[in-house]
Parts: C-alpha cells; structure tokens; sequence
C-alpha cells in the first residue's frame, strides 16, 4: 500500500511537471492556434541556462530568475520573428519551422554544453515528509508546491487582472480585440512570455528531479505535450493541466502494475486517439 | 406536377440559446425566382445553408421533388442537382477559373468509382464548362488563377460553378453585393436567363429594389422566423415589413 | 560510378517516391500527415516478414504489400480524417509513435532487434546489387510519378484540389470530402508502402528506429523545400535533403546544425517551396523564358 502510495505521488510530480510545460504549449495554441512544438526548445534552454547560471552564482533563485528572462526573450524571438510572419500560411507551415527551431536547438545545445549528460546538483529548499511509511522527498515536495504556486499566480493572472481579460479576447478572434482597442499582437508577445518564464521553470525543474540536462531532453515533451493539449481540449488550459496530471499518474501506476508491453512514452498518444473517437472536443475543452 | 419543387415545414436551426432559424414553411414553386429578404442576422444564410446540408436543422423537415433532403450531407444534395453560391466567395483559388467550373461539372463522375479515373482534358465537360464561362462573361479569363479575380468575377465564377451543378434550382447568396451598378444588371439578365431555360432560383437579397425587379415573389423573414410572403408589390405593402425592414434601413433602396 | 554515389542514389530514389505519396496527401489534396514513415515502415516491415518468414520474392510480395498498405491506410485514415486540422497534425504524429513502438516491442516484428537476412530482389535470374537496384528504383519513381501527374489531369485530382483550396465549396459542387481524402490518403500510404518494400529489399536489414518521427519530419521537410502540390517537386526535395548532409559532411559537427537552419530559413522566407507559386526559382524561369506563364 505504501509502495503504491509513494507511486501515486511519484506519478503526480511528473504529471506536474508534465502540466507547467504543456501549459505554455494550451496558451499559445489558445491565441495564435499554432503548434508550438518549440516550446520543448524553450524548456530545454531554460534547463541548460538555468544550470549554467547556478554553477556560476550557486544561488538557485537567481538561476531560476535568470533562466525564466532568457527564455521569455528566446519565446518572443520565436514567436516575433518566426510564427507571425507565417501566420497567413496553412497551419503545418508554421508547425514545420516549430519543429526545424526544435531540432536546431538541440543541436546548438549539444555544440556549446557538449552531448554528454550533465547533472544539476541543487538542493530545493523544500522539507521531506514521512508519514505512516511513505517518503515524500524535497524533490517530490518542491515539484508540488511550485506546480501549484504557477498555476495559481497563472490562474490569478488570466481570470483577475486587465492582461488576463485582453488576452482571452484576443484568443476569441484577434480582429476584434484590435477593433475594441486591445493591442493584440503584443498580448500574444506577453502570452509567449508567460508561457516561456513557466518553461524555463519546469526546464529547471525537470532537472534537479532526475539530475539529469541534456541536449535532447525536450524530444519527447515536444510531441507528448501536444497529445496532451488535445486531450485536454485544444487551448483549455485547465484541460492540459488535468490532462497532464491524470497521464503522469497513469504512466506510472500502468507501467509498474499493468506491465503493458508498450513504452510509457507511446500511451499518450493512445490516449488522445481514444479521446479523438470517444470525446473529439478533448476532456474540457468546448466546440 | 404542380408539387412545389422545394417544400420546407417547420425548419429551425438553434446554436445554443440563439434561434437562428425559428419555425419557418415556405414552398419554392417550379421555374419560379423567390428571393428571401431581410435584415442582418434575419437567418437568411442559414436557411441556405440547410437547405444545400451544410447544416442539420434542429427541427422541421425539408423535401426536394418529394424527398426528405434534411440531414443529407452537401455533397449528396448537390448530386441531385441543387446549385449554390456562397455570400463570402469561396472560390477554388489556387485553380484556374477554368478547373474551377471543371471541379462542378465532374459532379456526374464523381460518385462512380471508375470514372474519376479518366481524364478531363479532353473530356466533354470541359466544353461545357467553357460554355458555362461564356454564358457568365469569363470565357476570356478561362486560365487565369481564380484567386487573383476582382470581387465582379468571382461572383459570376461563383455563379458558373453552381450552374455546372443545378440542374433544377439554383441558389444565389447575396450575388449583388459589392457590385457596381453596370455588372448588377448584368447579372439581372443573366438571372432571368437562367429562369429562361428552366431553372428555379431562390435568392437572398439586401438590395430591396433588385429584388423587388427580379422576383416573382418575396419572403422576408426577421429574427429567424417569417414576416410576410407574397408579390412584391403585397411585401412592399405590409405594415411588419416596413416596421422591421424598411423602415429601420431599406427606406433608401426602397425608395 | 563509386559504390557511395549509388547508395545515395538509391536512397534517395527511395524517399522521392515517398516524398511522391506524400506530396498526394499534403499537396494534392491538403491533408498534413506527420506520420508518413509510419506507412513506410509498414511496407518494409510487411516485405520483410513476407521475404524471410513466407519465403515470397520481391514481386510476389508486392501486391500484398501494396494491398497492406492500403488497407492500413484506410483503417487509420477513416478515424483521422474526420477530425480538424491541427488534430490530423497531432494524430498522424502519433500514429507514427505507436506504429513504431508496436515494431519496437512485439517479437513478431522482431522487437529491438529488427528483421535481418532480406533476400535481394531476383528478376530474369540475377540478384539486382548495385546500379540494378537503382535503376529498379528509378524505374519505380517513375512509375509513381506518372501516376502523380495522371491525377493531375483526372477527375480524382481535380476533386482533391478543390477540397484543398476550399472544403465546404467543393462539397457543395458534389464532391464528398470523405471520400477523396481517403482516396488521396490511400494513394499516398501505398507509395509509401512501396518505397518502404525497396528499403527493406536494399537495406537487407530494418529496425524499427528506422521509421521513427524524425523521417516524417524529413519527408514533410523534402515535399515543402521542393514545392507542395507540384509535380517535380518532392523530388527536388528529396534531392536536396539527400545531398544537404553529404554536402556539409566537412562542417563535420556543425552539419546538422547547417541542415536544421537551412530548413528553418527556407521555411520562414520560401513556406511554398522551390518550385511553388511565387517561388524565387519560378520568378526566374519565367524571367528567363519570355511569354511563360509566371
């Protein structure tokens, strides 16, 4: 029971940290209905930033400072000088430039950090838990209580502030938010820089919980997280966010207890395609 | 026969909470041109476009030549020869103005498995449609990229291209609008040309004094449900009519 | 000519004719599908099991493998047609996961260790090796290209590109969407199939990481740098990405950078490809040859 216990929180942490990368991925699909399989680019910079910004000042808040700036910059870059020029264009266009930035960053990482693994030795300050037999490490601790800070700050943001107003009529249609005197294309800057801050978190993250940052670590992120935002509901965030949690937990409990003979990586998706014939909306999403 | 072509019973169509369509009966009778009036968000285009299945409604039924039509996927109810244009034009753009007509008039192969297979280069339909081009004024144009055609033609091609499929009605959204005065009677004649050889028409107008010349009778409807039905002459006449329609904004084409 | 040279000939040979059955789905007919290798895989994994597991050469296998093609492609088609856009994109991704992880984990496929031991292909008694192969290859392409550019010019074609350029205006001049979206899917998975029989057949040896996502991305990348919905094309995109790498092999570890790049910037300032409309190379054939339609 407290294996199964510890397993359960086990698969709730990487749901976490599954939702704080698919969350960027939910708010730019929301509001420029692009693909944006660069993020996972964007979350493995920030992991790699974040890394070299704690070795250099050992201050692991300065790190995640630094990382989430460098990498709302490298979103906005993406987003201003790729994806709005492409707008025009059938959707797999800007979903293929996503896609070359993705690969073109893993490549630049493994020239300048090297192909090797380097590990990400910081102590979270965040308490271990024992109770009745179950270990909730700092890890573990950190990786909850940071997910649910994001998603508060985020849902404070969109649902109590003047930004968060502008930025769900711009994902409603972005014409009328310009004739209603929104500046449209600067909340899609802003939404890129939200999402991207959130990535270089999750990048962070990611790496002090498996001490592991590597060039290709966002490979497959990029492409589970777009299963996610669909069985989520295309653009709900809250669906990527349940979306994420309930895969996190099933990938776990499935693998360890149900030895199906298929790579965890590969349930996402069949996931999705049961949800494409069961629910095509996604879990919350709305037609 | 003297069955209408088209009967429509009871025909609603509800996004939600909005009544687009409310409880609306009409009949469009053979060889007749019915326009349907109103104003901005009266359901006119909706109505078309369950008629042409581009919608299923959510109640009332609808009989082509005695058969149930409601519910039929767009491309079976252009099979039984129902032709139609669309209010935004959506032309075939990055085809010539040529295949454009072509894509309609293959409507006879495309439900044989076979002979989507020959070609239509030198098919017979590509005279047809050439002639469709010709009727329309775009014979000229025949090669030119479609999406780089002033609003003027991609109408008329718009008009073509359900030509090449209506074999007994005809419908035109809003063919008129944004033209210039020259080119509405153009296309007036050419309305009256099609009756002519046997068609029915049933279009939507804004402009009232067009559809007061072109048709022979008149539907106005507001809110989704009917106002008035008649002569041109009883519509202009009726007192809901001009409170809703002419009296809010059609005084000046009216007039 | 040096072994190396006809290698990468045959190679890509092999994608073109890929690139062809995918340049039917995206350019034809306007549907993405990021999981093409997925169907290639299947046509190689099918060959291959029929070569060394029923014995069936090369010829008598290919109708089968043509026929599994097709009817995968049906089976897979039917459910992600129906579904939007950027769905399509999403779910053709993940068919291409599953497909490969199906190849990857069940020993029926051979697991991680693959299918090795593939016969050559015989014809009149001799075992093609070398330039045979290629020009088995080659014969092939041109096989499927005549076929490309016969839908350009039949009915079937005709109703794709109208589904492309504007769905609900196509349907409503009879054409069923379902149906010629399946046609063109279907088309597209047995070319697949077919270049994915001549890997096999080549290779002599396939695994499953040889059909992974990556190769999606490079067949989608050879259709859009040569020109989507254009007859030459895919093949002056497979060319090109074929040759690309051989070309920055001195970068040594800056090649796949320069590769990347190079599609991020032909995507950003050319998206219509080489040989598309409004094409800087179209802008100077027309310039070039006066009259020509520009």
């Amino acid at each position: 029971m407290a294996l199964f216990l510890e397993q359960l929180l086990n698969g709730l942490a990487t749901g976490s940290i599954y939702a704080l990368v698919t969350l960027g991925l939910a708010l730019v699909y929301g509001i420029m209905r692009i693909l944006h399989v660069a993020h996972a680019a964007v979350y493995t910079i920030g992991a790699y930033v974040g890394l070299l910004f704690f070795n250099l000042t050992g201050s692991l808040l300065l790190a995640v400072l630094g990382s989430m700036a460098v990498c709302a910059l490298v979103g906005v870059a993406i987003e201003r000088f790729v994806y709005f020029p492409l707008l025009k264009y059938p959707p797999f266009v800007p979903l293929i430039a996503s896609i070359a930035i993705l690969l073109s960053v893993e490549e630049l990482c493994r020239l300048i950090a090297g192909p090797q693994i380097l590990t990400f030795n910081a102590k979270l300050p965040f308490p271990d838990f024992h109770l009745s037999g179950v270990t909730v490490t700092s890890t573990i601790t950190a990786v909850y209580c940071i997910t649910a800070a994001v998603l508060l700050l985020l849902w404070f943001i969109t649902t109590k502030t003047e930004l968060g107003l502008a930025m769900r009529a711009a994902s409603q249609d972005m014409a009328v938010a310009d004739a209603m005197g929104i500046n449209s294309h600067l909340i899609v800057s802003v939404t890129f820089v939200i999402g991207s801050a959130i990535a270089a978190v999750a990048g962070i993250l990611v790496g002090i919980y498996f001490n592991q940052v590597y060039p290709t670590m966002g490979a497959i992120p990029a492409y589970k997280t777009l299963a996610l935002i669909v069985v989520g509901g295309l653009g709900s965030v809250p669906g990527a966010v349940v979306a994420s949690l309930l895969l996190g937990m099933a990938e776990t409990l499935l693998i360890g207890y149900a030895n199906i003979p298929l790579p965890r990586d590969a349930l996402a998706f069949i996931a999705m395609i049961g949800v494409l014939m069961w629910r095509s909306q996604g879990l919350l999403g709305s037609r | 026969m003297n069955r209408p072509l088209l009967e429509i019973t009871g025909l609603s169509k509800h996004f939600g909470g909005l009544r687009a369509v409310d409880g609306v009966s009409f009949d469009i009778r053979r060889g007749e041109i019915l326009g349907l009036l109103g104003p901005n968000g009266a359901g006119k285009t909706v109505c078309f476009n369950l008629i042409s299945g581009v919608y299923k409604p959510t109640a009332g039924q609808i009989s082509f030549d005695g058969q149930r039509t409601d519910g039929l996927a767009p491309h079976v109810i252009a099979g039984l020869g129902i032709g139609r244009t669309f209010q935004i034009v959506k032309p075939f753009a990055h085809l010539t103005v040529l295949e454009n007509v072509l894509a309609a008039r293959g409507i006879a192969h495309y439900r044989h498995l076979p002979k989507i297979w020959s070609s239509w280069k030198t098919s017979a339909e590509r005279r047809e449609a050439l002639s469709l081009l010709e009727r329309v004024g775009l014979s000229e144009l025949a090669d030119r990229l479609a999406g780089l055609l002033p609003l003027g033609n991609l109408r008329r091609l718009e008009i073509a291209r359900a030509l090449a499929v209506a074999r007994t009605l005809l419908l035109l959204d809003e063919s008129f609008s944004g033209l210039r005065h020259e080119e509405i009677t153009q296309i007036e004649a050419l309305i009256r040309s099609i009756r002519a050889d046997g068609l029915t028409v049933l279009l939507i107008e804004h402009n009232m004094r067009v559809a007061m010349g072109l048709c022979d009778r008149l539907i106005v409807l507001d809110h989704g449900r009917k106002l008035a039905e008649g002569r041109p002459a009883e519509v202009r006449a009726s007192e809901a009519v001009i409170e809703a329609y002419l009296g809010r904004k059609g005084s000046a084409h009216a007039a | 000519m040096s072994g190396y040279l006809i290698t990468l000939g045959t190679i890509i040979a092999i994608n073109a004719i890929v690139a062809c059955g995918l340049n039917v789905i995206v350019g034809f007919a306007g549907q993405i599908s990021l999981g093409h290798a997925a169907f290639f895989g299947i046509g190689a994994y099918t060959a291959a099991l029929l070569a060394t597991q029923a014995g069936l050469s090369f010829w008598a296998a290919l109708p089968c493998v043509l026929g599994m093609s097709a009817f995968i492609g049906l089976l897979l088609g039917v459910p992600s047609l129906r579904v939007r856009e950027d769905f399509l994109a999403i779910t053709t991704i993940g068919i291409n996961f599953i497909v490969e992880a199906i190849f990857n984990n069940f020993e029926f496929f051979g697991g991680a260790l693959g299918i090795g031991g593939i016969p050559r292909v015989g014809m009149f008694g001799l075992k093609l090796r070398g330039t045979e192969f290629l020009v088995l290859c080659l014969f092939f392409l041109v096989v499927v290209m005549v076929v490309c550019w016969w839908l350009t010019r039949c009915w079937a074609g005709l109703a794709c590109f109208a589904l492309r350029e504007e769905e609900t205006a196509a349907a409503s001049v009879g054409i069923s969407p379902v149906r010629f979206k399946l046609l063109a899917f279907v088309l597209g998975t047995c070319m697949a199939g077919l270049g994915g029989a001549l890997y096999a057949h080549f290779m002599r040896f396939i695994a499953a990481s040889d059909f992974a996502f990556p190769l999606s991305v490079s067949l989608l990348s050879m259709v859009v740098v040569g020109g989507m919905g254009t007859l030459w094309g895919p093949i002056l995109g497979a060319c090109i990405i074929g040759v690309l790498p051989e070309v920055f092999r001195p970068l040594v570890d800056y090649r796949i950078l320069f590769y990347t790049m190079l599609l991020l910037l032909m995507i950003r300032f050319q998206p219509g490809g080489l040989l598309g409309e409004n094409s800087a190379a179209r802008r100077v054939l027309a310039k070039m040859r006066p009259g020509g339609r520009s």
